[in-house]
């Protein structure tokens, strides 16, 4: 039965305590060391083939009957206001369907309470009208003949011109500070700390703007019947966007199905109905044809989100032990026109070292660009990169090993929650790491430094993230008569494999093969509620909802076959599932094949449904890791190449090692271009994007991978949840920035405090170190 | 931004397409970088003549004057060829082609197009930017984003020109085959210019129809036809070396081709030419007058390299390449001594 319950739940660093309803049945954790036939296993993909062949169906490629393309016509402007749209000729043009704009709206104008074409346009790529056609080429036609009237307004085109004293205003009725305060936390006393400091270091950092780049851009497509419409979405949350666009339509949810069988990525960026959804969906209603709007790779740097840039300010106080007494982290950061909450950059400072006083403060101002986005791991990733380039400083100013520095300050209890976690293996990392890296091995030797222009060096950072998940989420099992199962869950695999490992769990717990599960996730239809897939959630979310629904499956099961074996009388709990069989414990003669039993049941299903269970009370659950980096740097040309990144991650029970190293592997890249290439750049006198494509928008490509070792603590978490297993999808990202800027220090000598790390910035910090006379060892 | 509609036409012979040429009329070969350039609305040409029809003009062909390559050669096919693979004299050439671009950009874009490529600036590109090369009042690099830009010949444009394989030629002191029309210059149908008056620095009196500035010489009623590359003296030698942000597909920081012709072990003659730093290949002349009769040594070579960067002038964001012109020199260098 349901039963109404409060439990803790850590969303992307900040946590919160919900009601929720939860119903599961108490599933027997899977002790640590339990054999288990295939969880844990290296498992391909389940839709590997599907999707490498082409068969898989993105957003993208839905294409139906009479279906229209929409397109959008954006502000070439970063903020203006719109007097006049002459679209007449575009609604002439032929295989025209229709073209909306503010003078000319759609029949619903608003999307959570912004309007979709407004007068006053923020950033360039603002929505200004909207075409359907029908094809791609007429659209893009159409949007040419649309005129539109601008009158130009002063623009605010990053943090500190937003920020000064006369700055322009980013939007006409509001203040350019979304919180001039700031996010504040607290514990301890500032002054203290730095009165019991015997050494203090203070640091300032920068990061970039950073794009998702997702290889598969934003997109919605619509089709109606009746009063029912079906939506494709490139999303991360199948339901969070059934929500969004009954609540933007008004209609109830059953009218409303969201499919996302595949996705092309989303990293933080996809999540409800967007103005392309709506329109895709107005469109279609109004022209009675589907309708699909997808974004061009311009568009998705301009209108689809980014990773804020960020400056930041870390002072760190230490006795001579290297005890912390101090963590002070100020940042501030520019979220866009219509700025939210900045993102919790103070998160690795609050909670990844033992520290009586720490501040951190996250400051917020509008620019005149499209809102920031999550972005893996948000905030997490920036304040990581000045947290650990400020603890490497600290540990050479103390003439301390990095490594030892953060032994020394090890937090065994959450810092800020003041609790023990249910399983902390950070230690462990570190420990598994050093020894795979051989960190206190010297410096390879085939590279010597003072020969050539190249030399080597060897950095570490570490990394807290939450991962938990938490209810509410679901599974239904379908048992059919044949013997194999059917498992539908509410979520979405955004590529991280959860298909794969939400298969194996079934089939696992139902002591099936893998091929005898069929997984049916993307889709609000068949399924009952699962999570969105941010904060790394989804797998410790639905697995065990997955477990308690199986669970089910078999005590109807077991029921039969007591029947069958004329145990009539026998508990349920009397009976164990093994290898197929079905055996009565007080003997184990007595045993009947699974299929069997299915066998009997004829047309008769056995359904089943499972729901998460709340987190333990009281104590945290957190992911962990560990990053060593070996890079080279040329003191010549300024060029940096990362060599070599082992990354050992705690993650709880791995469930499939070969997605989760997979994972690693895509994190890590991720990580390395942050680091080194990618850079959103944005023209001061014009307020244009420079960088909106991906020629100068540079991700990292093989050329520029390292050799990546992944390992894996891999110790059940079975305090966390009856699988025992955390998320992984955001903290591979986490601690590379400061990894590899650590490495460059230990190469050459020269603190890097802005990313990405280019050969401009390098040549021009060798160049000012050596004109100082400055070397690694009086820094 | 909407591509314009246009006619296209195979043709059958060089002088067929360019009796067609004009303005409005250009023609198309690999399309790597005109058919981008019209989807993004930068230009509308009314017609394209496709060259890729017309036979002969895609392969390598030893001439008295050196090796013929057609313009149509693509840049992976040059890069394979054998007689290039083996001659020490063209290395330069080799190594620029495997640098430039990628595989499949390789197996697409032809010599003659690579030399007459637009600049990769990012306000040229920007269909909302009215840079002058593009016919407007001034150069919005010059005071704005320009860590890529030049550190030599800048003004009006400081957008450095993006070909590689144009650096190494233009240290093999190669020549391009012009076609045009007979009444001008053109004995038999063609004009050989050297590449160092093909590439032009920007000019304000230079100009199209349609108001933009090109980057070389070429009119718009002329094709390339070929590329020669003369024969070298016995025992040269030439490198190349380009820096990029990141390991592949990336438009060179700064490139440096140098070509070496000795005389026991002083350097007879040279050729030294710099990416990546100017509107156009920077031929670095003082650097190779201060190589002259000089050994390879290190002393050498520092002069050379100092020579060469003696007149750059960065802009605001650039000076880190200065410093990077003068190693991948030094670089280039190394590999030949």
């Amino acid at each position: 039965m349901p039963k109404i319950r409060k439990t803790k739940v850590e969303f992307e660093g900040r946590i919160e305590e919900r009601e929720v309803i939860v119903e599961e049945e108490h599933v027997e954790t899977w002790p640590r060391g339990a054999t288990l036939r295939l969880v844990g296993k290296p498992t391909p993909r389940v839709d590997g083939v599907a999707r490498v062949s082409g068969r898989a169906l993105y957003t993208h490629d839905v294409q139906l009957p009479r279906m229209l393309i929409g397109r959008f016509l954006r502000s070439p402007h970063p903020h203006a206001r719109i007097k006049a749209v002459d679209s007449a000729k575009a609604e002439a043009l032929p295989g025209v369907a229709l073209v909306w704009h503010r003078y000319h709206p759609a029949p619903i104008a608003t999307l959570e309470g912004r309007e979709i074409f407004p007068e006053e346009v923020a950033y360039e790529g603002a929505e200004v009208a909207f075409v359907a056609a029908r094809d791609d080429r007429t659209a893009e036609d159409a949007l040419a003949l649309i005129n539109v009237t601008y009158e130009l307004l002063p623009f605010a085109f990053d943090l500190e011109s937003a920020t000064a004293e006369d700055a322009p205003k980013v939007l006409l009725d509001e203040g350019n500070w979304v919180s001039r305060e700031g996010d504040v936390y607290q514990r301890g006393d500032v002054g203290t700390g730095l009165g019991d400091a015997d050494e203090v270091v203070e640091l300032t950092f920068t990061t970039p703007i950073a794009s998702h780049c997702c290889l598969e851009t934003h997109g919605s497509a619509a089709s109606w019947e009746g009063d029912q419409v079906t939506v494709w979405h490139s999303t991360q949350s199948v339901f969070g966007t059934r929500s969004s666009v009954a609540d933007a339509l008004g209609i109830p949810m059953d009218k409303v199905r969201v499919i996302s069988d595949y996705i092309g990525g989303g990293f933080g960026s996809k999540w409800g109905a967007e103005p392309y959804t709506l329109m895709a969906i107005l469109a279609a209603r109004e022209t009675r044809r589907p309708v699909k709007a997808v974004l061009g790779r311009e568009e998705e740097h301009l209108a689809a989100g980014y990773r804020p840039g960020s400056w930041q300010r870390v002072r760190l106080g230490a006795r001579e032990d290297g005890t912390l007494t101090l963590i002070e982290h100020d940042a501030k950061v520019a979220t866009g026109a219509f700025g939210g909450g900045g993102p919790v950059i103070g998160g690795p400072s609050k909670d990844l070292y033992a520290c009586p006083n720490v501040r951190t403060v996250v400051r917020t101002s509008r620019t005149n660009a499209d809102h920031a986005r999550a972005f893996r791991a948000p905030g997490y990733v920036e304040g990581t990169f000045a947290l650990e380039g400020a603890m490497d400083a600290l540990a050479h100013k103390l003439g301390m090993d990095p490594l030892t520095l953060r032994m020394k300050n090890y937090a065994e209890m959450s810092p800020s929650r003041g609790g023990p976690y249910t399983f902390k293996g950070l230690r462990q990392a570190y420990e598994m790491g050093a020894e795979r890296f051989g960190w206190s091995r010297a410096v390879p030797t085939d590279l010597p430094n003072g020969q050539g222009p190249w030399r080597r060096g060897r950095g570490i950072a570490s990394q807290i993230w939450g991962g938990g998940g938490g209810p509410p989420a679901n599974a239904i099992v379908r048992l059919l008569p044949d013997g194999t199962a059917e498992l539908s869950v509410g979520v979405q695999d955004i590529g991280t494999g959860t298909k794969t490992v939400l298969t194996q769990v079934a089939a696992e717990e139902l002591g099936l093969p893998l091929e005898a599960v069929r997984c049916i996730i993307g889709d609000t239809l068949p399924a009952p509620y699962g999570p969105g897939s941010g904060g790394s959630v989804t797998l410790a979310s639905t697995t065990p909802a997955v477990r308690s629904a199986c669970r089910e499956v078999l005590r109807q099961v077991i029921a039969l076959a007591a029947v069958m074996l004329g145990l009539e009388d026998a508990s349920v709990d009397d009976f164990d599932v093994e290898r197929g069989d079905i055996v009565y414990r007080k003997d184990p003669d007595r045993r009947l094949a699974f299929a069997r039993v299915t066998a009997k049941m004829g047309d008769y299903t056995i359904v089943a449904k499972g729901a998460r269970g709340p987190n333990p009370d009281d104590k945290a659950v957190n992911t962990f890791g560990a990053h060593f980096a070996e890079v080279a740097v040329n003191v010549e040309t300024g060029q940096l190449r990362v060599e070599r990144i082992v990354a050992v991650h705690d993650i709880g029970r791995v469930v499939n090692p070969l997605t989760a190293t997979s994972q690693v592997y895509g994190g890590v890249m991720m990580g390395v271009g942050y680091a080194t290439t990618e850079e959103r750049i944005i023209d001061p006198a014009t307020g244009l994007q420079l960088t909106a494509n991906l020629e100068d928008y540079k991700v990292p490509l093989v050329t520029d991978t390292p050799a990546i070792e992944v390992l894996f603590v891999d110790v059940a978490d079975t305090e966390a949840n009856s699988v025992g297993s955390k998320g992984l999808g955001e903290p591979p990202i986490i601690p590379v920035a400061a990894a590899i800027a650590n490495a460059v220090f230990d190469a050459v000598g020269v603190r890097v405090t802005d990313l990405p790390i280019t050969p401009d910035r390098l040549l021009a910090l060798l160049s000012r170190a050596s004109n100082a006379g400055f070397s690694k060892e009086v820094e | 931004m909407a591509m314009h509609p246009f006619a296209y036409a195979n043709a059958n012979s060089l002088e067929e397409a360019a009796a067609n040429l004009d303005g409005e009329t250009r023609p198309l070969a690999g399309g790597t970088d005109l058919v981008a350039l019209m989807k993004d609305g930068l230009v509308a040409p009314k017609r394209l003549v496709n060259l890729k029809t017309v036979p002969g003009l895609a392969g390598v062909v030893a001439h008295a004057d050196g090796l013929h390559i057609g313009a149509l050669t693509t840049l992976s096919n040059l890069a394979s060829n054998p007689e290039l693979q083996e001659r020490r004299d063209l290395a330069a050439l080799v190594e620029a082609l495997e640098e430039s671009a990628t595989p499949q950009l390789r197996h697409t874009a032809t010599i003659g197009g690579n030399l007459l490529q637009w600049p990769r600036c990012w306000y040229f590109r920007n269909p909302q930017v009215p840079c002058w090369r593009k016919g407007g009042r001034r150069c919005f690099a010059f005071q704005g984003e320009n860590k890529y830009h030049t550190i030599f010949g800048g003004g009006p444009c400081f957008a450095p020109h993006p070909s590689d394989p144009s650096v190494a030629l233009m240290a093999l002191d190669a020549s391009v085959l012009v076609v045009g029309p007979q009444d001008r210059d053109h004995r038999n149908g063609f004009r050989v210019v050297p590449l160092a008056e093909f590439f032009v620095l920007p000019r304000r009196d230079h100009e199209w129809a349609d108001g933009y500035h090109p980057v070389t010489l070429l009119e718009t009623d002329e094709i390339v036809a070929a590329v020669v590359v003369p024969q070298a003296a016995d025992g040269a030698r030439s490198a190349f070396v380009k820096v990029m942000e990141r390991g592949a597909w990336d438009f060179a920081l700064v490139s440096a081709a140098v070509s070496l012709t000795m005389d026991g072990n002083r350097v007879a003659a040279s050729r030294v030419v710099l990416g990546g730093v100017a509107p156009i290949p920077w031929r670095a002349n003082q650097a190779e007058a201060a190589l002259r009769g000089e050994r390879v040594s290190e002393d050498g070579v520092a002069r050379a390299v100092r020579a060469a960067v003696a007149d750059a002038r960065p802009l605001g964001h650039n000076e880190y390449k200065v410093a990077l012109a003068k190693q991948a020199l030094a670089q280039a260098f190394r590999a030949l001594a």
